[in-house]
């Protein structure tokens, strides 16, 4: 599984860039990725998702996944984010760091 | 006769609307000096007399901005109360979190900063622009301090502000910069005046106003004049691992930090080098291009001298309050705070000279018709 995370917006507005390849992780990593991005329902989300009406300073993501001969790439800020979506994008932060 | 208390007067249509019947009562037009007449006074009056007609001038601004809005409008006295609230997430997702009792005397540092940062703020809108809190209605303004883990971010949720504990390696906490906790409650008074639509040019608008007054709140915490100011945004918010003083430069934009893991500053400083960016980049760049308008204001408010909120920050508020809409650009915002600075300082002054100047700098020329 080859993933590309983009974050960029918050309130210091810099651009942040993850990008890895499951076959390189230790398995269990490697397994626990595959559940959260399940778990997300990531390719069954729409590719785009309207902006808040309210609020500012969130976070913009744009999550790329290509697995198994599928390719799925999901733009959408963090208040649209559901829980699940949200872990997974917190777990590659932290992986790319 | 107009009354003197005239900060006590709060326009209510939303109690209307409800049904309720507050304490309410209407009062004239003919009530208010006529503007002509205030702009004079404005222009040559004593001191006294000239920060009395400013400041009528501001309040009947408001009044016609509201009349046009609503057709006829009631006035209603507030209750004048300062409401402050910090709220601690313990470090999960769920908003608000567990009020914090007694949170200007806490020993975490994060809530006395969100507090004391928030009755800064209040105190500005309150004191200098006449506004009580963020909706101008007495709202309690609630902050949130660490939310979620190592939380590298603050922002306004529509409702209230939540606070990050940042990373630690290269984001201190978020509360720790008080303009950022001015920027994170302008975004708040936006959304409840010009509603600045939150992508492209009107989000970057909308960004450089969280900005300068974020910035203003800090430059009347510290006592400094324009000269005397630094212009940055969130110093101290980079931890000592970084090569960066601050995260934004109002000042020089673009300047900020230069780091190999978090990059250089992308402010532009000028039109030319605006960045066209698709909505899923930072909304269109909001956090980028605010840099523009940013520099915009700092010139002004250099070129008048002084206290940057007395003059500079007076008449962008008015403008914000009163003259821009969601989809203003920053063509937009030139030309009204060019003209709110020629009702508020007359034709020609050395105020809306300075506008003028603040504008052309970063390659917009005002249009005046």
């Amino acid at each position: 599984m080859r993933i590309r995370l983009e974050r960029t917006g918050g309130f210091a507005g810099m651009r942040r860039e993850v990008a890895l390849d499951t076959e390189t992780l230790p398995s269990d990593e490697a397994r626990k990725l595959q559940e959260m991005v399940n778990a997300a329902g990531f390719f069954n989300l729409p590719e785009k998702f309207p902006l808040p009406e309210r609020g500012a300073d969130y976070f913009v993501y744009r999550l790329a996944i290509e697995a198994e001969g599928k390719k799925h790439t999901v733009e959408i800020s963090e208040p649209a984010a559901t829980p699940e979506l949200r872990s997974l994008f917190q777990t590659l932060m932290k992986l790319g760091k | 006769m107009c009354r003197n208390k005239i900060q006590n007067i709060r326009i209510s249509n939303v109690g209307r609307k409800a049904g309720k019947k507050p304490v309410i009562e209407r009062i004239p037009f003919q009530c208010i000096v006529p503007p002509h007449m205030l702009k004079e006074i404005a222009k040559r009056g004593d001191p006294k007399q000239r920060e009395l007609a400013l400041k009528h001038l501001m309040i009947s601004e408001r009044i016609r901005g509201r009349r046009e809005a609503f057709g006829e409008f009631y006035v209603a006295t507030s209750s004048g109360a300062k409401c402050l609230n910090v709220f601690d997430a313990k470090n999960g997702q769920e908003l608000p979190g567990v009020q914090v009792q007694d949170p200007a005397n806490s020993t975490d540092e994060a809530v006395k900063e969100a507090f004391g940062g928030a009755d800064a703020t209040y105190d500005m809108y309150h004191d200098v622009f006449e506004r009580t809190s963020i909706d101008d209605k007495g709202m309690c303004i609630n902050s949130t301090v660490h939310y979620e883990e190592k939380y590298d971010n603050a922002f306004w949720d529509g409702r209230q502000m939540v606070y990050g504990d940042g990373d630690g390696k290269l984001f201190n906490r978020f509360t720790i910069s008080i303009d950022v906790i001015g920027h994170e409650l302008t975004h708040g008074v936006t959304e409840h005046e010009a509603g600045l639509a939150y992508s492209d040019q009107s989000g970057a608008l909308n960004e450089s106003m969280s900005d300068v007054f974020g910035s203003l709140v800090k430059q009347r915490a510290l006592n400094q004049t324009a000269a005397g100011a630094d212009w940055l945004i969130g110093e101290g918010l980079l931890t000592s691992n970084v090569n960066g003083k601050a995260l934004r430069s109002m000042k020089e934009p673009g300047t900020a930090y230069d780091d190999p893991v978090l990059g250089k500053d992308p402010q532009p400083a000028h039109m030319r080098d605006y960045q066209k960016l698709s909505l899923s980049e930072d909304n269109g760049g909001v956090h980028i291009n605010s840099g523009i308008p940013n520099r915009a204001f700092c010139i002004t408010a250099m070129e008048i001298g002084g206290y940057s909120w007395e003059k500079a920050g007076k008449i962008w508020y008015i403008t914000l309050r009163d003259r821009l809409r969601s989809r203003s650009n920053f063509q937009d915002a030139a030309n009204k705070t060019y003209q709110v600075a020629g009702v508020m300082y007359g034709s020609g002054s050395k105020e809306q000279l300075a506008v003028k100047k603040g504008w052309s700098t970063v390659g917009i020329t005002v249009k005046t018709k």
